[in-house]
């Protein structure tokens, strides 16, 4: 396993981490410093959690913003469900959430047709800031909103969130 | 024989499951990390599979299976890939044919054995199947004959796309059951409910949608000088997470309206950059300087989107005899998934799975090729079937207007 623990050279710095997909309405965790992707977010929401102390890293890709009903459902498809999902899973590896930083991405109110009230993408940020905020965990950095879409990649060695879009310059929050 | 979103689910689920348990199987034998990325069951015209492969050579393997279910299945992936996916599992054999062959061989075995044990243990029946033998061929050709398709001219087929990560390397699998056996079997597994449809009008929903095409692609025809040649037309079901998945981060530009009625839904025009450039340029007086999409290339998609839109909604209005009215397009221009997923998700607040409705056209002539979605209600949708008349289905051209 490979451990990032700070006091790695410029040399294995230069090791290509591994890199692992995260779908739509899926999630990953990783405590051995890989990259965790997710590409195409519309109204859909990137979560990033990162607890330094422990290098434990998580990312989520959720969809809608409460999972009433949920029945056999996929917890990972909801803001609220979801982004609780990831906490318990990170904190299995040895994560605490009083010590985690979140960061976010997403929510587009692009292609948004629903009359009147929040889209979804407004809805899915709002529910993912309550969710963190019961937690205790704070946002230190998002790119959230606006007619685009997003894709994102968080280097677990150093909790980076990388935002790339369409037609705009990659963002590092 | 009827069909309701219960027994498509169980369906999709089992193929997925299925192609799940393949690919664990050639994790855990060669150490590559791979995942099912997109499952989806279609109903097809069988002219049609295999489409979505491009024009690249391929290599896999494939066998027939017989029992609860009878036809053909193969594991492909492109050829140009073997030598990647060789040397993981026996390191030094892709230098000789033979041997990588063999190592072809020996993969399709692993992976296949776990996919149809799945389904037979999911069917609690009997599914005996063949050994994998080594196929090669262009793109489509490779997939098997014809299954048993009686008097249909649609099939079912299943449909996974398996990554490897951290390569370039997808595997396909296709699985391409006789009709009736798994015609019988999906009403099996309906609920006796209101909810089922006759299966026929699947099909039938399908000629609708490709004569819907035709008119859209009349109006291209009219308005730019090119002429398509193909549409493909298939309604998949698929969960409504994996609607947006299976567009990927590939740009494209194009249209999306709401449309009211019944059903009710979205209807997306999509254009690849290149084809949208094309074809935005075939509508202008003058030339443009720039290779770029510009505004000027934007406003002539909106208008080719809404022309398309409503030769296409116009289609269903038809033989639907319903009152189908849509929004005015907004143009978008982005990922692909990023697209669609603010069009699933206002869907995926009422259902958890989505019937897509796809259709393309192309023309070899320049480069241009243009896809229609339809993503409609499904409780709508399953209204519209059943009120539909099967005899109203051949007749969109009659009322054409041009």
């Amino acid at each position: 396993m490979k451990v990032y623990d700070g006091s790695q050279t410029e040399e294995t710095q230069d090791v290509d981490p591994e890199r692992i997909k995260v779908g739509i309405a899926e999630y990953e965790v990783t405590a051995d410093g890989a990259e965790l992707t997710t590409s195409g977010l519309g109204s859909c929401v990137g979560v990033a959690l990162y607890d330094k102390t422990s290098a434990v890293a998580g990312l989520i890709h959720v969809m809608l913003p409460e999972a009433e009903d949920m029945d056999g459902e996929k917890p990972a498809k909801f803001a609220d469900a979801g982004t609780e999902l990831l906490i318990e899973e990170m904190e299995d590896l040895g994560a605490q959430s009083r010590q985690m930083q979140a960061k976010i991405a997403g929510g587009s109110d692009m292609l948004d047709f629903s009359e009147g009230g929040a889209g979804i993408g407004d809805r899915n940020v709002e529910e993912v800031r309550e969710t963190l905020s019961e937690y205790g965990i704070p946002i230190v950095g998002e790119d959230v909103g606006g007619d685009h879409g997003r894709s994102l990649r968080l280097e677990a060695r150093n909790g980076d969130l990388v935002v790339k879009s369409a037609n705009q310059e990659n963002q590092r929050l | 024989m009827k069909v309701d979103v219960k027994s498509l689910d169980t369906f999709n689920q089992l193929a997925h499951e299925g192609a799940q348990e393949a690919t664990r199987s050639l994790c855990e034998m060669t150490g590559i990390d791979a995942a099912v990325d997109v499952t989806k069951i279609s109903l097809i015209d069988r002219s049609d599979i295999g489409e979505e492969l491009g024009t690249g050579q391929f290599v896999g393997v494939q066998f027939g299976f017989e029992g609860a279910l009878s036809g053909e299945t193969v594991l492909i992936f492109e050829e140009v890939q073997t030598t990647e996916i060789v040397e993981a599992l026996m390191p030094g054999a892709s230098d000789d044919e033979a041997m990588a062959q063999s190592a072809v061989r020996e993969i399709g075995n692993i992976m296949m054995s776990g996919f149809i044990d799945g389904w037979a243990e999911h069917l609690g029946a009997t599914i005996d199947h063949t050994p994998p033998g080594y196929i090669e061929g262009n793109s489509e050709a490779i997939l098997p004959d014809n299954p048993e398709v009686g008097a249909h001219d649609q099939v079912f087929v299943f449909r996974s796309e398996i990554e490897w990560e951290g390569s370039s390397v997808t595997f396909f699998i296709y699985m391409l059951p006789e009709y009736e056996p798994m015609a019988e079997l999906l009403g099996e597994h309906a609920e006796v409910d209101g909810d089922a449809i006759p299966i026929e009008k699947l099909a039938v929903f399908n000629q609708m949608t490709r004569q819907g095409t035709q008119k859209a692609a009349k109006n291209v025809q009219q308005m730019t000088g090119i002429e398509t040649e193909s549409e493909v037309t298939q309604i998949s079901f698929v969960p409504i997470e994996d609607v947006p998945r299976q567009f990927g981060e590939e740009l494209y530009v194009g249209t999306v309206v709401e449309f009211t009625g019944a059903p009710s839904g979205f209807l997306i025009v999509l254009f690849d950059e290149q084809s949208a450039v094309t074809v935005a340029e075939a509508l202008m007086p003058v030339e443009m300087d720039s290779d770029e999409l510009t505004d000027q290339h934007r406003m002539a998609i909106e208008e080719l989107g809404n022309i398309m839109t409503s030769g296409f909604v116009d289609g269903w209005a038809n033989v639907l005899q319903q009152t189908i009215e849509h929004t005015p397009p907004r143009v978008v221009h982005d990922m692909g998934q990023s697209i669609l997923s603010p069009l699933a998700a206002q869907l995926g607040q009422s259902q958890r799975h989505a019937f897509v409705i796809d259709s393309k056209m192309k023309t070899d002539e320049v480069e241009f090729q243009s896809e229609i979605h339809a993503l409609p209600n499904d409780q709508e949708l399953r209204e519209a079937l059943e009120a539909l008349d099967v005899d109203r289905a051949d007749q969109t051209e009659a009322d054409a207007i041009f």
